[in-house]
């Protein structure tokens, strides 16, 4: 809590400081915007277009080649066209250094083009004017190489339209042969259908014959067999008959027999009277058996006939009905494809190809992020030595320290708010860069918050080594603009580091601002992703971590009694 | 049983640079009582208000500030003490009531209370009027005023004040002493450096004169005065020269100082020292006799006079 009330205490001294405020914010606009005009030439123009150069174009050939060419052109914020008459016009606008340099497209220019021959354009330049004839032949070459490359796109295409249609018609063809063929073997499968139809209906034909002759066959035996049966089954009835009656009749004698014994015996019986009893008991007549006495009675049982006679009649089959035969086509579908396409090429272009799919940088995508941090650290060198020393000039330190606070919450008060201030003057002139002046903020424009906090907190903590050192306000700006300048400038925030020799680049390493410049090229310019502002931004707390531990160190000997 | 001081300074010694600063120094401070520290320049009168501010280190004594141990006990005793330094030690461009809100927040008071006892400061020191301006479109004597304020707000048990008169106008000094009696007399212990005797002869309670970092001289100012042995003298300005030996003969009157008056040099002053306010009389009479007086001033010993009675007339750094 106590922490905040240093806080709002130093934002409120800030805020009522004008030419501080001045200092931090409208003053590297300033600076942005004169470097920016003034340096776009380095980096090839700026994207508004108002440093563009002025180039004259005299269309002798009078096709539509030069409106071709200007109109490329005119695409180009680096460069403005407008069209004159004459060649000696150009070359005396040139000769006047009205403008660097003029461009003729001779007569029969196109027409030698058309014809396939080789044809030249004539730029007219000012050697003094180094930079504009570089960027201006730098335009035309690729305005011609992109000329050239519409010629061939045009005509590579015409080819492959025609290998369309050869395409196309080659497909006709197969499908031709295709269906043909599917034709063929479709009849193929319907004969041999057919022919199977046939059998099988002959088959069932003849089946049927067969069927109705064995059944007449198997009637007329069954007939004569059962007019045979009755014949015989008469005789033998007859037969039997005649062998019964004797048989009949002994029997018949034999019954009258026994009757008349049985009669003679009750009569001996009763004639002995007492001594019956002792006469022996006559020989009993045998009884007919039964089965003879049944036999003589029943009817004579028919003869036993099977109930069906079973013939079988197997005639030969008769041979199956063969399906004409089709003939076997060849009909394979030759290889259809059409042959490459004839080359085309006559001459060896450059593919431009920015890794990670950066964009073209331009003036600002330098200026703003460079010129930001180095006002960025003059504040926070500034904010934090000369607001300690004034706190300690006006008495006001040791008038805290005197209070309950602890003295280390004072510094990081002190230090917390200028870093609130720093963060706050960086987005707003990121947010500048990006209005105004139309600079990339990259995919995912939060990350450059990492870079900044870090580049801001290196700042704030580097201002406490300075307040450490410097004893007076006289002893800050050189001891700061020394540094800070130097910092600034070896750590590429005024130039691309590339253009230092490799010792320089070495020495950058150990500087805050060439970490800070790093991650901001490669969210801004190189548009990658937040992945790219982690190391960067590792270092920069590094660097502020230890430039704090230093400032701290050196601000306790400042306080310590003499 | 007797309260213990809200001061208490026993045997404190500081060494600067192999030099011995303050030597043993002693005294203490009650609460509702002022106590003045005086000594000339360099005497370590505002050493010993940094130590008590614990802002200075020091090398031995025993030393309690509202009965806490400052050694050992120092965010206590900052929560105690109020300290108006030498030094008008504001914020230029704050106002004067964000200037007071912001001590007051640092005395640990919050919200409401904390914008109360800014706006009580501001007007215990008179700048109410003004109080929404920026401090440094104050005039001196305010913006003394403002430094006062801003030791005040919170109602500290202890105030430190080091030479809080500085360059004030007699409004403004009137001013201060009246809201530094105000302090007193709520309960406050005030330890108060100055080089304005007669302040510290209307203000203070007891007075602690130092020297050379030692104690001379401590007690009521009249007692300091008593101690440095001085009696009532008188002034005589004449129109004509007085001859060296003027007062030879008369008993009960010295010549302590004379030298030449007027613009011509033709006249005489003297410091004559008076054994009691009878004599006065006859050293009239022998001055106009030799000189035809012009003025006489007659006073009692002040403690501005006792002050060079016992730290001497010699210059300092």
């Amino acid at each position: 809590m106590s922490l905040l009330v240093i806080i709002a205490k130093d934002l409120r001294l800030l805020f009522r400081d004008r030419v501080a405020l001045v200092f931090i914010l409208l003053a590297p606009i300033v600076v942005i915007s004169v470097a920016g005009f003034s340096l776009a030439s380095l980096y090839g123009g700026d994207s508004s277009g108002q440093t563009a150069y002025d180039l004259p174009i005299v269309n002798e050939d009078g096709g539509d080649l030069a409106h071709q060419i200007a109109e490329r052109l005119a695409t180009d914020a680096t460069v403005r066209v407008r069209e004159i008459a004459t060649r000696e016009q150009a070359e005396r606008l040139v000769a006047s250094k009205a403008v660097g340099s003029a461009l003729v497209i001779p007569a029969g220019t196109a027409a030698a083009l058309a014809a396939g021959q080789p044809a030249h354009v004539l730029l007219y330049t000012d050697p003094v004017k180094y930079l504009e004839r570089l960027n201006v032949r730098l335009r035309v070459l690729q305005t011609r190489d992109a000329l050239a490359d519409s010629e061939r796109a045009r005509v590579a295409k015409n080819i492959e339209q025609q290998r369309d249609s050869l395409r196309a018609q080659l497909e006709h063809l197969g499908k031709a042969v295709r269906d043909a063929r599917s034709e063929l073997e479709a009849a193929k499968v319907e004969s041999q259908r057919e022919s199977q139809e046939l059998g099988q209906s002959a088959a069932r034909a003849y089946n049927a014959e067969v069927a109705r002759i064995r059944a007449d066959v198997e009637k007329q035996i069954d007939q004569q067999v059962r007019a045979l049966s009755a014949q015989v089954q008469s005789e033998l009835a007859a037969r039997v008959d005649e062998l019964r009656a004797p048989a009949r009749d002994y029997l018949d004698a034999l019954d009258k027999a026994r009757a008349a014994f049985e009669k003679w015996f009750g009569d001996l019986e009763r004639l002995a009277g007492r001594r019956a009893e002792q006469i022996p008991q006559p020989p009993t007549f045998p009884e007919p058996p039964p089965d003879l006495v049944r036999a003589l009675d029943a009817p004579l049982p028919p003869l036993s006939l099977p109930a069906h006679l079973e013939i079988r009649i197997e005639p030969r089959a008769p041979k199956p009905v063969a399906a004409p035969a089709l003939p076997d086509i060849d009909l394979d579908v030759p290889n259809l494809d059409v042959p490459p396409a004839p080359s085309l090429g006559a001459t060896l272009g450059v593919e431009e190809v920015s890794v990670g799919g950066g964009k073209t940088i331009n003036s600002f995508d330098q200026q703003v992020p460079g010129f930001s941090v180095t006002f960025l650290l003059l504040g926070l060198l500034l904010g934090v030595s000369l607001g300690l020393l004034d706190e300690r000039d006006w008495g006001t330190f040791d008038r805290i320290r005197a209070t309950p606070m602890a003295p280390r919450n004072v510094l990081l008060g002190k230090l917390a708010a200028r870093f609130i201030v720093g963060m706050a003057q960086m987005i707003l002139l990121f947010a500048v860069g990006y209005f105004v002046f139309g600079v990339s903020l990259g995919p995912q424009p939060w990350a450059l918050l990492l870079p900044i906090s870090g580049i801001v907190f290196a700042g704030t903590a580097f201002g406490l080594i300075v307040a450490g050192i410097a004893r007076t306000r006289d002893a800050v700006l050189p001891l700061g603009a020394i540094v800070i300048m130097s910092m600034a400038a070896i750590g590429g925030c005024w130039w691309p580091i590339d253009l230092e020799p490799r010792w320089m680049r070495t020495i950058a390493l150990a500087l805050p601002t060439t970490w800070a410049m790093e991650s901001f090229n490669d969210l801004m310019i190189r548009l990658r992703g937040v992945d790219a502002a982690l190391k960067p931004t590792a270092v920069l707390v590094a660097y502020g971590l230890v430039y704090l531990a230093l400032g701290l160190w050196l601000f306790r000997r400042r306080l310590a009694p003499h | 049983m007797t309260a213990p001081p809200a001061i208490s300074v026993s045997r404190l010694a500081v060494d600067r640079g192999g030099r011995r600063i303050l030597d043993e120094i002693t005294f203490d401070v009650a609460r509702g009582e002022v106590c003045g520290l005086l000594g000339p320049n360099g005497a370590g009168k505002t050493t010993t208000l940094g130590v008590l501010s614990t802002l200075l280190p020091y090398e031995a004594g025993e030393i309690r500030i509202a009965g806490h141990d400052l050694r050992t006990e120092k965010r206590a005793v900052r929560a105690a003490i109020g300290r108006v330094p030498q030094e008008i030690a504001v914020y230029p461009t704050l106002t004067a009531r964000e200037n007071a809100l912001f001590f007051a927040r640092l005395a640990g008071l919050r919200g409401a209370a904390a914008r109360q006892a800014a706006a009580d400061a501001i007007e215990q020191v008179g700048l109410e009027q003004r109080a929404d301006e920026p401090a440094a479109t104050f005039s001196g004597g305010m913006q003394r005023r403002l430094n006062l304020a801003c030791g005040l707000v919170g109602g500290p048990r202890i105030l430190l004040l080091d030479e809080p008169t500085v360059g004030v106008d007699p409004q403004s000094l009137e001013r201060i002493v009246t809201t530094l009696r105000r302090q007193a007399v709520r309960g406050a212990a005030l330890l108060y450096s100055t080089h304005h005797m007669k302040e510290a002869e209307q203000l203070c309670d007891r007075v602690v004169l130092i020297d050379h970092g030692r104690v001379v001289a401590l007690g009521t100012p009249q007692e300091i005065v008593a101690q440095a042995g001085l009696q009532l003298s008188a002034d005589v300005v004449t129109e004509r020269s007085l001859p060296d030996r003027w007062l030879e003969g008369l008993d009960g009157a010295r010549v302590l100082e004379t030298h030449a008056q007027g613009l011509d040099e033709t006249g005489s002053f003297a410091r004559v020292s008076l054994n009691e306010l009878a004599v006065v009389a006859r050293v009239l009479a022998r001055a106009e006799e030799h000189g035809a007086v012009r003025e006489l001033h007659v006073q009692r010993p002040s403690l501005h006079d006792a002050f060079l009675a016992l730290t001497g007339r010699a210059l300092r750094d």
